[in-house]
């Protein structure tokens, strides 16, 4: 797992107790080795982000006290296979690699935690290996204590520290008293200091395990790995296994999709609560206008994301902790291929039809650092909750004299437009900006286990409270700079009195002053100040639609808006939009980031402003190209 | 006689008789846990040409990529 495996952090910034010379303890270890559980253990949970320079994934920190009264900083490195085989700079084994060269360069006491699961020994001493060749003072930490006492095998703990030449601890991490040894280990090894002999780099791993792990009890590992194989035969079988997969993903989405709307319905009333407050509070006036519209509606867009986030951010960690989220990446792994994408990049592609911003941070499960950056740039393309409102508009507005048939024949073209527009902008994107060598799809398949609450608990407060500190900050700010945009009076622009005072507004201006770019798309100036204000979030040109043509509360109910611009006419008497500009309109739609919150939520997860800019830059030049191709070949073929 | 691992058969034991990627990628594999001498059996493919589900001797299970399978080269345990 990549950065993946980290719980979002949590604001406190406990940083500032660490005295610059205060011990720094890294934990390593392979994916799925328990690391998650017993960072949890030693640290219940507190983390925050560390800063080291050149390293642009999250290293998650926590200040811990150990039993002689000294403090070490213990950092939760990504899960990680190898520190020799760094394959590229940003993948996990890199990122370990440049935290380790800058930690030993600030000359501070150093150690590194090696947690390995013993179910699984032979592999984690391959790392061992490693660490100890790369002369690290270390720590070996081996967790499941109680799934090895389960299975009948016993460890010789002494046997392990002598043949590797380093200290070993065995603990359970769900036994309170894991905290206790684990930190009194922890002190021993930073008194000893980098002085103690660095241990052998030169065992064989699998020699070692004979000698030090024997069955005492019956043969109960053989019972776990026929549970195992059970499970496998029935969510591997080739016809079964894809079935259930699609069924529980589907659930998912479900779940995820279902929730925004009673939970958008409730943070509506509250905000529409905190707004007539204010509004008692400092009278009717620009100022109030501007607290309750641009930053109460930025602050509501962004509570009603939350529980999106959360309820994802559970269920993503239910699969990767039971194990079953890399066999779901084995099933649909040959379908992704083909578009230079994994089976990893399914979870994600399909979150985003809910919704792009959890779907952008579920991309965390995705290893490949190229292919994650691919998933995040395309994930902007799948049709989520946010573009049916205006779909609906627009199909009632421009095609109620068709069929019911044929409106719902083009909104499933939409969602299909959406899908086959991502893959192949993937497609294009891996031959071009993402282009390079990809990690060899190896995935390992762990034994399933029961996720631990606590764990989930943590990650999933922690991804909210991220959320609303990074992502949630950026809305506001830009929901304010919109409305001030779509309020302030343009100087030397005069309206008439009767005419709705969004016309004499900056937007406006600018609406006008871009239309001869637009018109080809059949858009005028009123159809621009829309799209300016759907830059924030798609979902209110509907609403935007409706101040322009004078309607109250379009975006509750559409129908009196749908009728006026099917009625607006130009100065010659011809309608002001037919079907064409319906359709140049939708597929305007399908293809540009419309949408605050995922440009900062692709900030925040790559860490750039490089990538929002490019997503933005392609995906509105597609909408633009495809609106103008769709409505002069509408045109040609005599569309209204 | 070496065959790819991609096309080995179902169910037999094998072991890795050589790994033929470059050397950054076959070192990653190697630290995986993928490296020559290394034992392991297929125990199923995904369908469509999709990607091995392996067990190794030490005791790790893996999907490996149906392009990765291609260049890792295997041969019946003595």
């Amino acid at each position: 797992m990549s950065a993946a495996c980290h719980a979002p952090d949590s604001p406190r910034d406990s940083r500032a107790e660490v005295k610059p010379g205060d011990a720094v303890v890294a934990l390593v270890g392979r994916p799925n080795s328990g690391k998650s559980s017993l960072y949890n253990a030693l640290t219940g949970g507190d983390a925050h982000v560390g800063n080291y320079p050149g390293i642009t994934v999250e290293i998650l920190e926590s200040d811990l006290e150990l039993p002689s009264g000294a403090r070490t900083t213990l950092a939760d490195l990504p899960g990680l296979y190898s520190v020799e085989a760094t394959v590229d700079a940003s993948t996990d084994e890199g990122v370990a690699r440049a935290f380790l060269d800058d930690v030993r360069s600030r000359g501070v006491p150093f150690a590194v935690m090696q947690v390995i699961d013993p179910t699984r020994l032979a592999l984690g001493l391959r790392l061992t290996r490693e660490l100890l060749r790369a002369n690290v003072p270390l720590l070996v930490v081996l967790t499941h204590k109680d799934v090895l006492a389960a299975e009948g095998r016993a460890l010789d703990i002494e046997a392990l520290s002598g043949a590797i030449g380093a200290r070993v601890v065995l603990v359970s991490t769900r036994d309170p008293s894991a905290r206790a040894t684990v930190l009194a280990a922890v002190d021993d090894r930073l008194r000893a200091g980098a002085e103690e002999a660095a241990g052998r780099g030169n065992f064989d791993p699998r020699r070692v395990v004979a000698m030090v792990l024997r069955d005492v009890g019956e043969a109960r590992e053989k019972a776990r790995r026929k549970r195992t194989e059970r499970l496998d035969r029935l969510l591997l079988h080739p016809a079964l296994g894809p079935f259930l997969f699609v069924g529980l993903m589907a659930l998912l989405f479900a779940a995820v999709f279902l929730v925004a709307d009673p939970a958008s319905s409730l943070m509506d009333a509250l905000i529409g609560k905190a707004k007539v407050g204010i509004t008692g509070l400092l009278g009717t006036n620009l100022f109030t206008q501007f607290v309750t519209e641009g930053l109460l509606g930025g602050a509501g867009t962004v509570l009603a994301f939350m529980p999106q986030i959360v309820i994802l951010t559970v269920a993503l960690e239910l699969l990767e902790a039971s194990g079953y989220l890399a066999r779901g990446a084995f099933l649909v792994d040959r379908l992704l291929r083909v578009l230079g994408l994994s089976g990893r990049s399914f979870l994600p592609l399909l979150m985003g039809h809910a919704c792009a911003v959890p779907a952008i941070s579920s991309t965390r499960i995705i290893r490949d650092p190229r292919e994650r950056l691919t998933t995040i740039l395309v994930l902007p393309l799948m049709t989520c909750s946010a573009r049916l409102p205006t779909y609906g508009l627009v199909l009632a507005a421009f095609f109620s004299d068709r069929s019911p048939l044929f409106r719902a024949g083009l909104f499933v073209a939409l969602y299909f437009a959406g899908i086959l527009s991502g893959l192949l902008a993937s497609s294009v994107l891996r031959r071009t900006a993402t282009k390079g060598k990809g990690l060899p799809l190896v995935l390992e398949m762990p034994a399933y286990r029961v996720p631990q609450a606590s764990v989930v608990a943590r990650k999933a407060i922690g991804a909210g409270r991220r959320f609303l500190r990074d992502v949630g900050t950026t809305i506001v700010a830009a929901s304010a700079v919109l409305w001030l945009l779509l309020t302030v009076h343009m100087p030397g622009v005069e309206v008439a009195p009767d005419r709705p005072k969004i016309e004499a507004s900056v937007a406006a201006s600018v609406g006008r002053a871009i239309e001869p770019v637009t018109r080809p798309a059949g858009f005028d100036w009123r159809m621009n100040v829309g799209l300016i204000s759907s830059f924030g979030a798609r979902e209110l040109m509907v609403g935007t639609m409706g101040i322009i043509f004078g309607i109250d509360d379009a975006a509750d109910n559409p129908a009196p808006l749908t009728a006026k611009l099917r009625e607006a006419k130009r100065d010659n008497g011809a309608p002001l939009y037919g079907v064409r500009t319906g359709l140049a309109l939708l597929a305007f739609f399908v293809l540009a980031c419309q949408c605050l919150s995922t440009v900062a939520a692709i900030k925040r997860e790559t860490n750039s402003l490089k990538w929002p800019a490019i997503v933005l830059g392609y995906t509105y030049a597609l909408a633009y190209v495809a609106a103008v191709v769709v409505y002069q070949v509408g045109g040609l073929l005599g569309l209204g | 006689m070496s065959v790819a691992l991609a096309r080995a058969s179902l169910g037999t034991r094998l072991r890795i008789a050589k790994v033929a990627l470059d050397g950054e990628a076959a070192a990653w594999l190697s630290a995986v846990g993928l490296h020559d001498g290394e034992s392991l059996v297929v125990l199923r493919r995904a369908v469509f040409g999709g990607p091995l589900h392996v067990r190794t001797s030490s005791g790790g299970e893996f999907a490996i990529g149906s392009e990765v399978a291609e260049h890792i080269e295997v041969e019946p345990e003595p």
